[in-house]
C-alpha cells in the first residue's frame, strides 16, 4: 500500500528534478523522502495489519469509524458538517425505497389495498421518489421534510416497511426519520450518533492506523485497519490485501437471517456471509492469522428474534424456540454463534488449529462495547504476539 | 486400384489424410494464436466456451469421417463400433454440434441487433435445444441398426439423414438473412456470407461425395475419389467455419487484421466516436472548485483523468471506468442504432453483467432493469446506474480525493491563481485515509511548493 504513495512521491520528485534549478535545495530534499521511506519502512515492521471483512452492509464501515473516534483524534466539525450531504441522500433514498416498494406491493399483494398511498400523499412520494432519482439533491428544506414527514406518516408506507427486509430498506430509516427535523436546520452540525447512523456504501479500500491505549503510543500495539467494500463486486480487490495480516475482522450481521442481498435478491444474507466466511477460512494467505468474528447488529437481532422466527434461514432451519423473551434471545444467539463456530471448525485444516478464534456480540453502533471489544481484540492479538516470540 | 480401394492405402488417401491433419492444426492455431500472441485476456461466458465448443465439434466431424474411410469396423471394441462413429460422433457431437454453435451465435446476434434486446435464453440452453433432434435421430438410428457391415446406410436412410443436415444449413441461412440490413460495424454480416458461400458449396460436394460414398460401394475409382473428396470438403468446410467472426469484433480487430487497422485500445475508438476518452486531445485547463458538485466537474477530461487515476489506486475506478465508457455510449447519435448497441453490449458484458471483469456496485434491481432492457440503444438504458454510481462516488472517494497527492498535482499542472488559498482549503482536510493519498500537513512538498509554484509551472508548461 505504501508503495503506491511512495512511487508518487517518487514521481512528483523526480519530475519536479527536471526543470528545478535549485539543485541543492532539491537534492536536501530526496535525501529527507529516502531517510523517511526508510523509517516508515521500519515502522512497519512493528504495525500490526488488521482486515474488517464481511458481507454488504454487515457494519464494517461502522467499526471504522468507531476506531476512528475511540482510537484517533475523532471528527471536527469539519469533517462532522461533511457528513450532511450523506444524511441527506440516506434520507433522501430511504424515501424513495420506501414509496416505490409500496407502489410495487400495491400492484403485486393480494391485499393490496393497504399498501395504497392517500390521495393527497400520491402526489407528494412521485415527487419525492424522482427526487431520490436524481443526481444531486436539493438541500433538504423545511418544507421538504414536511412532505417526507407525510409521507412518512402514512400508513401505505408504515406497512410498507414492516416488509422492509424485501426491499433493502437501510437500518437507519427509523433513525433518521425520527430525526429529520434537525437535519433541516441551517446551522446543523451532525451529531457523532448521526455520524455513526449515515450508511455509505463503501468501494474501495479505506485505511487507517491507531493504538488502543490512545496518545501514548509506546505503550501499546500499533495496528493498520483495512476496511473494504463488502458488495460482491468489491470482494475481487480484497485479495490485494490478503499479505502479512495479523487479524481478520469477520463482521457478521446476525440481523439479517431475512434479508437478501444488495447486489442479488434471489440470495439470502445469511448464506451469502456463511459461504463468504468459508472462503475467507481457506484462504492460503490466512494460515496462521488470527480470526475475530464479529457477531454484529445484536441490538436489531434482539427485536427480530422475537417477531421473525430463525428458521427462515435455511442455515437454521433446524432451529427450535425454547421460550420466550430475553431468555429466547439468548438462546437464539448461542445457535447462531454455534453455527459459526461449526462453520469455523469444518473449514479450518488440523495444521492450522492452533490459530486464534474469537467469537464477539457487537453492536457497531454501541461506542462502549466496541472500546470493551477492542481492548479484548488488543490483549488477545499481544498475548498471541508474545506467544509466537516464545515468551510466554 | 481395387485393392487399396477396400483395404485402404491408396495415395490419395494419404494427400486427404494429410489435409485433413493440417486444416485442425490451422484450426487450433487460428483459435488460441490471437490470445498467446496478443496477450488478449481470455474472454468469459458464452463467447469462450462457444468457440470451444465449435473447434471441439469440427474435430470430431473430421475423425469421424476418417474413421469412417479408414477405420476398419469390429464388433468387439466398442471404440471401434460403427454406430459409434458414424452416427454419435459424425451428427450429434460433429456436424450437428457445429451448425448448432452457428446458429446459436447468429440467434444471439439477431436478438441483440434486430430486437434490440438481451436474448431472453441462456446461450446454452438454446443450444442444447437445438441439438435435441439431432440426439433423438442418432439414438433412432442407434436402436434401428440399419448400417451395413462397411458402415454405411442404404438410400431409405440416406434422404432423411440428409435432410437433417440440410435443413440446420438452411436455418442459418435464414438467420443470416433475418440481419442482413442491419448494418454491421465490424463486417460481421460480409463474413458471414462469405462463410455462408464457402460453406454450402463445400456442402453441396461434401453432400454429393457423401451419398455417392454411402451408396455405390461396388465401383472403386468412384469410392477412392469420393472418400477424397468427402475428406478434403470436410476439412475445407472445418476451416472456412470457423474463420468467419461473428460477434467478436474488438478481438478480431486487435488480433487478426493488425495490418489493415490501427490498434484500438477502447472499444469507443473501435467504433470510431471521435473526441472519445480521455487519451487524445488536450483541452484548455480550467480551474478546479471543489465545491461544484462531483458530476460537473467529471465532464473536465483533465479532472476525470486524474480522478480515475485516484480512484483505481484505492481500487475503486470500475465505478470512474464506467463513467467515461458511458459518456461515449451518450456520444453516439440515437440514430445510429447499431453502433449504440454495440456499445451498449461492450459496456454490459464489462460493467453490468453479474461477474463481468469490472463490475460496478449497484442494485439488483438495477442490474435487473439493464439486463431486461427492451431497447438496448435507448438513451437512458444506464442512467438510474450513473445515478446510483455518481453518489457512490460523491460519498466515497471525491472527499478523499481533494486531500490526496492526485489532487495536488493536478492543481499543480493547472496554474491556479488562488493556489494558496486553495492550498489553506485542502489541508483543512487533515486527514486522509485513502491507500494512496498522504497526510496533507505531512505533505514534504507542500511547504516547499507553494511559494515556488508559479516558477515550476512555467516549466511545466513550457513541457506541455
Amino acid at each position: 500500500m505504501l508503495c503506491v504513495v511512495l512511487e508518487n512521491m517518487g514521481l512528483l520528485c523526480s519530475r519536479n528534478k527536471g526543470y528545478n534549478q535549485a539543485d541543492d535545495e532539491e537534492n536536501t530534499q530526496t535525501a529527507d523522502i529516502e531517510r523517511r521511506i526508510e523509517q516508515e519502512t521500519k515502522a512497519d515492521k512493528h504495525i500490526q495489519k488488521l482486515l474488517l471483512l464481511g458481507a454488504g452492509d454487515s457494519g464494517k464501515s461502522t467499526i471504522f469509524k468507531q476506531i476512528k473516534l475511540l482510537f484517533q483524534t475523532g471528527f471536527d466539525e469539519a469533517e462532522l458538517k461533511n457528513y450532511i450531504p450523506v444524511i441527506h441522500a440516506n434520507v433522501y433514498q430511504t424515501i424513495k425505497v420506501l414509496h416505490d416498494g409500496s407502489k410495487e406491493l400495491a400492484q403485486s399483494e393480494l391485499e393490496a389495498s393497504k399498501y395504497l398511498l392517500s390521495a393527497e400523499n400520491k402526489d407528494i412520494g412521485e415527487k419525492l421518489s424522482e427526487i431520490g432519482g436524481r443526481l444531486d439533491y436539493p438541500h433538504l428544506t423545511k418544507d421538504l421534510v414536511q412532505d417526507i414527514e407525510a409521507l412518512w406518516k402514512d400508513p401505505a408506507i408504515q406497512e410498507t416497511i414492516l416488509r422492509g427486509n424485501e426491499l433493502q430498506v437501510p437500518d437507519c430509516a427509523h433513525y433518521f426519520m425520527e430525526n429529520l427535523q434537525r437535519f433541516s436546520d441551517i446551522n446543523y452540525v451532525p451529531s457523532k450518533e448521526d455520524v455513526l447512523f449515515a450508511r455509505i456504501r463503501t468501494t474501495g479500500v479505506v485505511e487507517i492506523q491507531f493504538s488502543p491505549v490512545g496518545e501514548n503510543k509506546k505503550s501499546g500495539e500499533v495496528y493498520r485497519l483495512f476496511d473494504v467494500g463488502g458488495q460482491r463486486n468489491e470482494r475481487r480487490k480484497w485479495i490485494h490485501l490478503f499479505e502479512g495480516v495479523t487479524a481478520v475482522i469477520f463482521c457478521a450481521a446476525i440481523s439479517e437471517y431475512d434479508q437478501t442481498l444488495f447486489e442479488d435478491e434471489r440470495k439470502n444474507r445469511m448464506m451469502e456471509t456463511k459461504e463468504l466466511f468459508e472462503w475467507v477460512l481457506k484462504q492460503p494467505c490466512f494460515e496462521k492469522t488470527s480470526f475475530m468474528l464479529f457477531l454484529n447488529k445484536f441490538d436489531i437481532f434482539e427485536q427480530k428474534a422475537l417477531k421473525v422466527p430463525l428458521n427462515v434461514c435455511e442455515w437454521f432451519k433446524d432451529y427450535q424456540p425454547v421460550s420466550t423473551g430475553k431468555q429466547e434471545i439468548e438462546h437464539a444467539y448461542e445457535f447462531v454463534k454455534k453455527k459459526f463456530e461449526e462453520s469455523y471448525f469444518q473449514c479450518t485444516a488440523p495444521d492450522r488449529v492452533d490459530r486464534v478464534f474469537k467469537i464477539y456480540r457487537t453492536t457497531a453502533l454501541d461506542q462502549k462495547l466496541v472500546k470493551k471489544t477492542f481492548k479484548l481484540v488488543d490483549e488477545t492479538l499481544r498475548r498471541r504476539n508474545l506467544f509466537e516470540a516464545g515468551l510466554l | 486400384m481395387a485393392a487399396c480401394a477396400s483395404k485402404g492405402g491408396c495415395p490419395s488417401d494419404y494427400v486427404a489424410l494429410s489435409i485433413a491433419v493440417v486444416s485442425m492444426i490451422l484450426l487450433l492455431l487460428k483459435a488460441t494464436l490471437p490470445y498467446l500472441i496478443h496477450k488478449i485476456p481470455r474472454p468469459k461466458g458464452s463467447s469462450f466456451w462457444l468457440v470451444a465448443i465449435q473447434v471441439l465439434a469440427s474435430f470430431n466431424l473430421l475423425l469421424s469421417i476418417i474413421a469412417l474411410n479408414f477405420l476398419k469396423f469390429r464388433k468387439r471394441h466398442w471404440w471401434r463400433s460403427c454406430y459409434l462413429w458414424a452416427v454419435w460422433i459424425e451428427g450429434p457431437l460433429g456436424f450437428g454440434l457445429l451448425l448448432s454453435c452457428r446458429i446459436t451465435q447468429i440467434f444471439q446476434l439477431y436478438y441483440i441487433f434486430v430486437k434490440r434486446r438481451l436474448p431472453p435464453i441462456r446461450s446454452y440452453i438454446f443450444l442444447s435445444l437445438i441439438l435435441l433432434p439431432w440426439i433423438a435421430s442418432a439414438a433412432f438410428i442407434h436402436i434401428r441398426k440399419p448400417l451395413n457391415y462397411r458402415c454405411h446406410m442404404g438410400t431409405v436412410w440416406i434422404i432423411p439423414v440428409m435432410g437433417l443436415h440440410a435443413l440446420y444449413v438452411v436455418a442459418l441461412i435464414a438467420f443470416t438473412g433475418a440481419v442482413r440490413h442491419v448494418e454491421f460495424r465490424f463486417h460481421e454480416l460480409k463474413d458471414l456470407w462469405r462463410g455462408i458461400l464457402v460453406s454450402a458449396a463445400s456442402i453441396g460436394i461434401w453432400v454429393a461425395a457423401y451419398v455417392m460414398n454411402e451408396v455405390r460401394e461396388d465401383i472403386s475409382w468412384l469410392e477412392i475419389a469420393s472418400r477424397f473428396l468427402l475428406l478434403v470438403m470436410t476439412s475445407v468446410l472445418v476451416l472456412a467455419f470457423f474463420s468467419f467472426s461473428i460477434s467478436q469484433p474488438l478481438i478480431s480487430l486487435m488480433s487478426l487484421r493488425k495490418k489493415d487497422h490501427k490498434e484500438y485500445k477502447t472499444m469507443s475508438q473501435a467504433l470510431g466516436i471521435h473526441d472519445s476518452g480521455i487519451h487524445l486531445q488536450r483541452e484548455p485547463i480550467s480551474i478546479i472548485d471543489p465545491d461544484e458538485p462531483l458530476d460537473k466537474l467529471l465532464l473536465n477530461r483533465r479532472f476525470r483523468q486524474s480522478f480515475m487515476e485516484f480512484a483505481d489506486s484505492c481500487l475503486a475506478g470500475e465505478s470512474v471506468h464506467f463513467y467515461d465508457e458511458v459518456q461515449q455510449f451518450d456520444k453516439i447519435p440515437i440514430q445510429d442504432p447499431v453502433r449504440r448497441i454495440y456499445m451498449a453490449r461492450h459496456i454490459i458484458e464489462k460493467y453490468i453483467a453479474a461477474g463481468a471483469p469490472r463490475e460496478v456496485n449497484i442494485s439488483h434491481r438495477i442490474r435487473q432493469e439493464i439486463l431486461s432492457s427492451n431497447d438496448l440503444s435507448h438513451a437512458d438504458l444506464f442512467k438510474n446506474t450513473l445515478g446510483e454510481l455518481m453518489q457512490l462516488m460523491k460519498l466515497n472517494l471525491a472527499k478523499d480525493y481533494w486531500s490526496s497527492m492526485y489532487f495536488m498535482k493536478l492543481k499543480e499542472e493547472v496554474n491556479m491563481r488562488t493556489v494558496d488559498h486553495e492550498l489553506e482549503h485542502a489541508s483543512g482536510w487533515n486527514f486522509s485515509p485513502r491507500l494512496s493519498s498522504v497526510h496533507c500537513s505531512d505533505d514534504p512538498f507542500q511547504h516547499e511548493h507553494s511559494p515556488r509554484n508559479s516558477a515550476c509551472h512555467s516549466h511545466n508548461s513550457k513541457l506541455q
